[in-house]
C-alpha cells in the first residue's frame, strides 16, 4: 500500500478520486447521495472495527496487562496483586540461572529445527519442481504430518526416543552403536525435540519454497543455460537469490515458533516436575514461564517479567535477522 | 528444469514420504500390541491383533465422542469466526481507503511476531473473572480473531478483485456493503475455503491453551483429552499400547479431513506463500 | 502461516468483562454465593492417580434417592495437578466443588492465604472419625478444616521372593525381616543381590528410596518456624546415602515413567517401598510376574508415604453438598471400598479396625496378610515426622529432581549446588 493511499479520503476505491478532504459531503447533494457518501466514507472504518474490537482484547490487552503486572508483588494464592516492586521481577528472572538454561535450550532446539528443515525443504522442493508423475498426489504426501497435532507428535516421538524402551536406541543398538541418553545429554534432547518440531514442518515449508521456486521466470534458468552455467551453478546463481525472500519468510515464521516451543519438550519431560529434564536440558522460556507462574514466591508477576524479557529477545533476533539479510543482500548486489 | 525427473528424484521423495508416514506407522504398531509387548525388547515391527482391544480401552477411559465434539465444535467455531472477520477486514484493507489503514495493517502483521500464548496469565486471571474456566466458551475465545487471518485475506482480495469491478458496482449505486457482498464476497470464496480449512486444524492442533483453561473439568478437547489417557485403570502409570491408540484415533478425524481437502490444502499454503 | 495463526489466547474474555460491568471475584475471599442442588444436577470432584472411587461414585449416581448426581474427573499424576490446582486457586476460579490434594501439598494449602480459598468444612462430629495426625494435618493452625483425610500411606517392604531366592538370600516373609531390620542391613543385603544377579537391581528408584527415609527424618527441609533449612545433617545423611548408591543399588529410572514401569516385566529390580497404594500399582505393571510377597518391616522403623485429603474450594457454589459427599466418601464403608479397588489404606479408624479384623489377604503377594501387615506398618508411623513447613512439597519436588541428575551422571556436589540455588529461587 502507497503512503498516498492511506492519505486520500476514506471510503475511496483506487480508481476513483473526486477527494474532498473534509468530512462534510460537499454541498447541494440530495440526501440520497449524502448517505452514499457517509456509506463510502465509514464502511471501510465499519468493516475493521469488529476485528479490531475483538483483536485488541484478545492480541493486545494480555501483553500490557502482563507488562502492568510485572510491577508488582502477587503472593501465591492471593486474589490480588500487592505493593509495586520497581523492577524486582525483572532482577529475579534474570539472574536465575535456570532462565538462562532456558534460553540457550530454546536457541539450541531452534537452531536444530530450523536450519535442518530450510535446507531438507529447499532440496525437496526443487524435487519437486520437476515435472514429475503425480504431482499433488507427493505434494499431498510431503504435507501429510501437517495433520498430526504437536501433543500426538510429542507422544509418538516419545515412544521412538524413550531411553530404554525407545525404538531409536533400538535400531542404534542393533547396528552395533550404543544407545544414545535421549532425556539426559542435553544435545540429544535438543536433537529429539527438534525432530517432533521438524516432522511436522518441513512439509510446509517445502510446499511454500515450491510456491517460490514456480514463481521464478523460466527464461532466467534458459538465459543461464545459454551462457554455459550447469544446473549447480543455476541453483546458486539463479534459485537461491530468486527465493531469498521467501527464505526469510520460512526462517522468521520458525523464529517465532521456535521461541513459544512448549508442547513438545513438556511431554517429552521425564521430570516430575516438568523441569525440561532433571539438569533443566531442555526447558525452554516457554515452560520456564508456565512454571514460573505456578511456583515459588510471586508466580504472576515473575512470570509476567520473563515473559516481557522474551517478547523483548524475539524482537532482538527479529532486527538481528534483518540487519543480516540486509548485510548478505548488499554483498550479494555488489 | 524441463527435464524428467529420473529415479534418484523419485527415490529420494520416497524416502521422505515414508519417513513422514512412518511415525503414524509406528504409532498404530505400538497401539496395536499389549501394554507389556509396547515395552519388550526387541521391539515389535509389525501391527498386532490388539488394536481393537486398546481403542475400546481408549473409549473406557476418556470420553472420545464428546471430547471429539468438542473439538469439532471449537475449531469449527474459530474457522467460521476468523473467516467472517478476516473476510471484512482483508476486503477494507485491501481495497477501500481510510485514514490509519498503513498503520493498523502494520500493527497487525507486527503483531504476529510477537508470542501472545506466553499472555496467559492475565488470560486466566480474565476468565477466572468472567466464570468461564473450564467452559468450551473459554477454550474458543482466543481463536476467534488472527493476525494471519486478517493478512491472509488482505493479500488475496488485493489481486483477486480488479478495482474496475469495484468501481463499476459504485456507479450502478450500490452500497459498499452490497459491494462487498455481490463482489468481494464471491472473489474471495477460494481464500476463504482455505483459511477456514486452515483455522479449523490450527485450532484442532492446540494443546497448551485447552489443557491450561480445561485442566480439571469434564469438558476436554482431543489433545488434553489424549493427556487424560496417561492413567492406567489402577494406579497412575502410562500405558503406552493405550497411549498410541489413543494418538491414532485422535489424528484419525484430521487425517480424514486432510484426504477430502489435501489438494486445496495444498493449493492454499502454495498461494498464500506466494502472495505473502 | 505456522505460527501467526496465532494463539491470540484471550482476552476476548476482558472485552466482555468491561461490557458486563466487571463480574466479582476482583476483590477480597469473597465466598462463591451457594446454589442448591438437586437429584440430576452435577457435583463435580477431581481425583488424580487412582483413588478407587469410580464404583462409589456409580453406585451413589444409581442410587433413585441421591440428593445430587457426581461426576469425577481423574488427572494422571500428582504433579501436574498440583501446577493447575495452584494456577486455579491463584486465578479464583476453574476448579471442581470437590478437589484431592496430596497429604505433602497439604501444608502449601494450609498456609495463611490459600487457606482462604477453601471452604470451613469443620464439623465437630467427625472428630474421631479418623486417625488423629491425619486429621489434623487436614487443618490449619487455628483449627479450620480444609481436608478429610482419604487414606494413610504406612509403608511395608515388597519384594521379589524369587530373585531373592536365586541370588541366595532369605525369600520367605518371617525370615526376611532380618533384611529390612536396619537401612545398614538393607542396603548390605542389596549390594550381596545385586553381586549375584548383576541384571538386577535392588530397588525401584532412587526417589522412593529418598522418599521412605525423608520420611522419618524430623526437619528436612524447614525448621518449625518454616525458615527453610536444607543445610542440616538429616538431609545430608539421605542425599549421601541415595546418591551414594545411585549406580550400584538404583536402577536410576523416574518413578512412574515408562523405564520405570518396563523393570517391573524385566526382573528390573528387586524391592521397594510400599505404602498400601502401591500393591495395585505393582499388580497392574505386573500381572504376570509370580514372586512378589510383601514383608511387614520397614527399616528404621516405620513411614508414611502418602495419603491424600479431600478438600473444597471456596469457589464452589455447592459447598454444602460438596462436604456431604467429602464425609460420605471418607466414611468407614467408603474407605474400605476404595482400598479393595486401588489398595488405599483407610485413614478412617473403624475401617481400619474392620480391615484387621477381616484379616485380608493378597493371593498375588502369595497370600500375605495384607490388612495387618499395614496395620502393623500403620502403628510403626511415628506422627508429626517428618516436619512438613509450607514449602515441603516444592522443595521435595526439587530435591528429587537433584536425585535424578545424580541418577543421570550429574556429580552429587554439583547437582547439590543448583539444588540449593533452586530453593534460594523459591523465595
Amino acid at each position: 500500500m502507497s503512503v498516498t493511499r492511506t492519505d486520500a479520503p476514506a471510503g475511496e476505491v483506487l480508481a476513483t478520486s473526486p477527494a474532498t478532504g473534509s468530512p462534510v459531503p460537499p454541498p447541494g447533494l440530495t440526501w440520497r447521495q449524502k448517505l452514499s457518501h457517509w456509506d463510502f466514507r465509514f464502511s471501510p472504518y465499519l468493516y475493521v472495527v469488529p476485528f479490531f474490537a475483538l483483536f485488541l482484547v484478545i492480541g493486545v490487552y494480555p501483553m500490557v496487562y502482563s507488562g502492568y503486572l510485572s510491577f508488582f508483588s502477587w503472593p501465591r494464592y492471593g486474589l490480588t496483586h500487592g505493593e509495586g516492586v520497581g523492577f524486582a521481577n525483572y532482577g529475579h528472572v534474570l539472574t536465575d540461572p535456570v532462565f538462562h538454561k532456558a534460553f540457550w535450550n530454546t536457541i539450541g532446539i531452534f537452531v536444530l529445527s530450523a536450519v535442518p528443515q530450510v535446507v531438507v525443504a529447499t532440496v525437496v522442493a526443487a524435487m519437486l519442481d520437476t515435472p514429475l508423475r503425480g504431482r499433488t498426489w507427493w505434494r499431498m504426501s510431503v504435507l501429510l504430518p501437517f495433520v498430526v497435532a504437536p501433543a500426538a507428535a510429542a507422544l509418538i516421538f516419545g515412544s521412538i526416543f524413550a531411553d530404554k524402551t525407545g525404538l531409536a536406541n533400538e535400531v542404534l543398538r542393533a547396528v552395533g552403536l550404543s544407545g544414545v541418553a535421549w532425556h539426559t545429554d542435553r544435545f540429544a534432547s535438543w536433537t529429539a525435540i527438534a525432530t517432533m518440531v521438524n516432522y511436522r514442518w518441513t512439509g510446509y515449508n517445502t510446499l511454500i519454497i515450491l510456491a517460490a521456486l514456480q514463481a521464478i521466470p523460466r527464461q532466467l534458468y534458459e538465459a543461464a543455460a545459454i551462457d554455459g552455467a550447469s544446473r549447480v551453478q543455476q541453483f546458486f546463481h539463479v534459485t537461491l537469490p530468486s527465493i531469498r525472500p521467501t527464505m526469510l519468510f520460512v526462517i522468521i515464521t520458525a523464529t517465532i515458533g521456535g521461541m513459544q516451543i512448549f508442547t513438545e519438550p513438556r511431554l517429552f519431560d521425564t521430570n516430575l516436575q516438568f523441569q525440561g529434564g532433571a539438569d533443566y536440558q531442555y526447558q525452554t522460556l516457554t515452560m520456564y514461564v508456565f512454571n514460573t507462574s505456578n511456583s515459588g514466591t510471586d508466580p504472576y508477576p515473575r512470570a509476567a517479567a520473563a515473559t516481557w524479557i522474551i517478547v523483548l529477545i524475539i524482537i532482538g533476533i527479529a532486527l538481528l535477522n534483518y540487519a543480516i539479510t540486509r548485510q548478505v543482500q548488499r554483498r550479494g548486489e555488489r | 528444469m524441463s527435464r524428467r525427473p529420473g529415479f534418484l528424484v523419485y527415490g529420494l521423495l520416497s524416502a521422505f514420504v515414508l519417513g513422514s508416514t512412518f511415525p503414524l506407522y509406528w504409532s498404530f504398531v505400538i497401539g496395536s500390541v499389549t501394554k507389556e509387548r509396547a515395552i519388550q525388547s526387541p521391539l515389535p515391527l509389525y501391527p498386532g491383533g490388539y488394536f481393537l482391544d486398546n481403542a475400546r480401552r481408549v473409549f473406557d477411559q476418556i470420553d472420545f465422542w464428546s471430547a471429539l465434539a468438542n473439538s469439532v465444535l471449537i475449531s469449527g467455531i474459530s474457522a467460521a469466526s476468523v473467516v467472517f472477520f478476516s473476510t471484512l477486514a482483508g476486503y477494507s484493507f485491501a481495497k477501500l481507503r481510510f485514514r490509519g489503514s498503513n498503520v493498523a495493517m502494520a500493527f497487525v502483521v507486527a503483531t504476529m511476531a510477537v508470542p501472545t500464548q506466553l499472555a496467559f496469565v492475565p488470560l486466566l486471571k480474565t476468565f477466572s473473572n468472567l466464570d468461564l474456566t473450564g467452559t468450551r466458551t473459554a477454550v474458543v475465545l482466543p481463536f476467534l480473531v488472527t493476525a494471519f487471518g486478517v493478512f491472509f485475506m488482505r493479500q488475496y482480495l488485493l489481486d483477486a478483485i480488479p478495482d474496475e469491478l469495484i468501481e463499476a458496482a459504485r456507479v450502478d449505486g450500490c452500497s459498499q456493503l452490497r459491494t462487498f457482498w455481490t463482489v468481494a464476497v464471491p472473489a474471495a470464496r477460494p481464500a476463504m475455503a482455505i483459511l477456514a480449512l486452515f483455522t479449523f486444524m490450527q485450532t484442532w492442533t492446540e494443546f497448551m491453551w485447552p489443557l491450561l483453561i480445561l485442566q480439571g473439568s469434564d469438558v476436554q478437547t482431543l489433545q488434553t483429552a489424549l493427556d487424560q489417557l496417561k492413567i492406567a485403570p489402577a494406579g497412575g502409570i502410562a500405558d503406552i499400547a493405550l497411549l498410541q491408540a489413543g494418538t491414532l484415533l485422535a489424528t484419525i478425524p484430521l487425517l480424514l479431513l486432510f484426504i477430502a481437502t489435501g489438494r486445496q490444502l495444498v493449493a492454499g499454503i502454495m498461494q498464500g506463500a506466494v502472495k505473502g | 502461516m505456522r505460527h501467526s495463526t496465532t494463539r491470540r489466547k484471550a482476552a476476548v474474555g476482558a472485552a466482555l468483562a468491561l461490557v458486563a460491568g466487571t463480574t466479582a471475584a476482583c476483590g477480597g475471599d469473597s465466598e462463591a454465593s451457594q446454589a442448591s442442588l438437586g437429584k440430576d444436577d452435577v457435583l463435580t470432584i477431581t481425583t488424580f492417580s487412582d483413588f478407587g472411587y469410580d464404583a462409589l461414585i456409580e453406585e451413589w449416581n444409581a442410587d433413585p434417592d441421591r440428593p445430587f448426581t457426581v461426576e469425577m474427573t481423574k488427572i494422571a499424576d500428582w504433579d501436574p495437578w498440583k501446577q493447575t490446582l495452584t494456577q486455579k486457586l491463584q486465578a479464583g476460579d476453574g476448579l471442581t466443588d470437590i478437589v484431592a490434594v496430596e497429604g505433602d501439598a497439604m501444608p502449601q494449602f494450609l498456609s495463611e492465604g490459600a487457606s482462604d480459598q477453601f471452604a470451613d468444612i469443620s464439623d465437630s462430629s467427625l472428630d474421631d472419625r479418623w486417625v488423629e495426625y491425619a486429621y489434623k494435618a487436614g487443618q490449619t493452625a487455628d483449627g479450620k478444616q480444609v481436608g478429610y483425610p482419604t487414606d494413610a500411606g504406612p509403608e511395608a517392604f515388597c519384594y521379589r521372593a524369587d530373585l531373592f531366592e536365586k541370588a541366595g538370600l532369605p525369600s520367605d516373609r518371617e525370615e526376611v525381616e532380618a533384611i529390612f531390620e536396619t537401612w545398614d542391613s538393607y542396603f548390605a543385603a542389596g549390594e550381596e543381590l545385586t553381586a549375584a544377579l548383576p541384571d538386577t537391581k535392588w530397588y525401584d528408584s532412587s526417589g522412593s528410596i529418598a522418599q521412605a527415609m525423608l520420611n522419618q527424618a524430623e526437619f528436612p527441609f524447614q525448621t518449625a518456624d518454616n525458615t527453610i533449612d536444607v543445610e542440616n545433617a538429616e538431609l545430608e545423611l539421605v542425599w549421601d546415602t541415595v546418591t551414594g548408591y545411585s549406580t550400584t543399588l538404583s536402577p536410576r529410572v523416574v518413578q512412574w515413567k515408562e523405564d520405570w514401569t518396563a523393570n517391573f516385566t524385566n526382573d528390573g529390580f528387586a524391592t521397594m517401598p510400599c505404602p498400601g497404594w502401591m500393591f495395585s500399582n505393582i499388580k497392574s505393571n505386573a500381572p504376570e510376574v509370580e514372586g512378589w510377597d510383601i514383608a511387614n518391616a520397614f527399616p528404621g522403623g516405620g513411614g508414611n508415604w502418602g495419603g491424600s485429603y479431600l478438600a473444597v474450594p471456596a469457589m464452589s457454589e455447592h459447598q454444602e453438598e460438596a462436604q456431604e459427599l467429602a464425609a460420605w466418601l471418607t466414611d468407614a464403608d467408603q474407605e474400605l471400598a476404595a482400598f479393595e479397588a486401588a489398595g488405599n489404606y483407610p485413614a478412617n479408624v473403624e475401617a481400619q479396625e474392620s480391615l484387621a479384623a477381616e484379616n485380608a489377604t493378597d493371593p498375588y503377594f502369595n497370600d500375605a496378610p495384607t490388612a495387618v501387615i499395614l496395620a502393623d506398618r500403620a502403628a510403626a508411623v511415628e506422627p508429626g515426622r517428618p516436619y512438613k513447613g509450607d514449602m515441603y512439597s516444592d522443595i521435595l519436588g526439587l530435591f528429587q529432581t537433584a536425585i535424578q541428575r545424580v541418577d543421570e551422571g550429574a556429580s552429587p556436589d554439583e547437582s547439590w549446588e543448583t539444588f540449593t540455588q533452586a530453593v534460594d529461587g523459591l523465595s
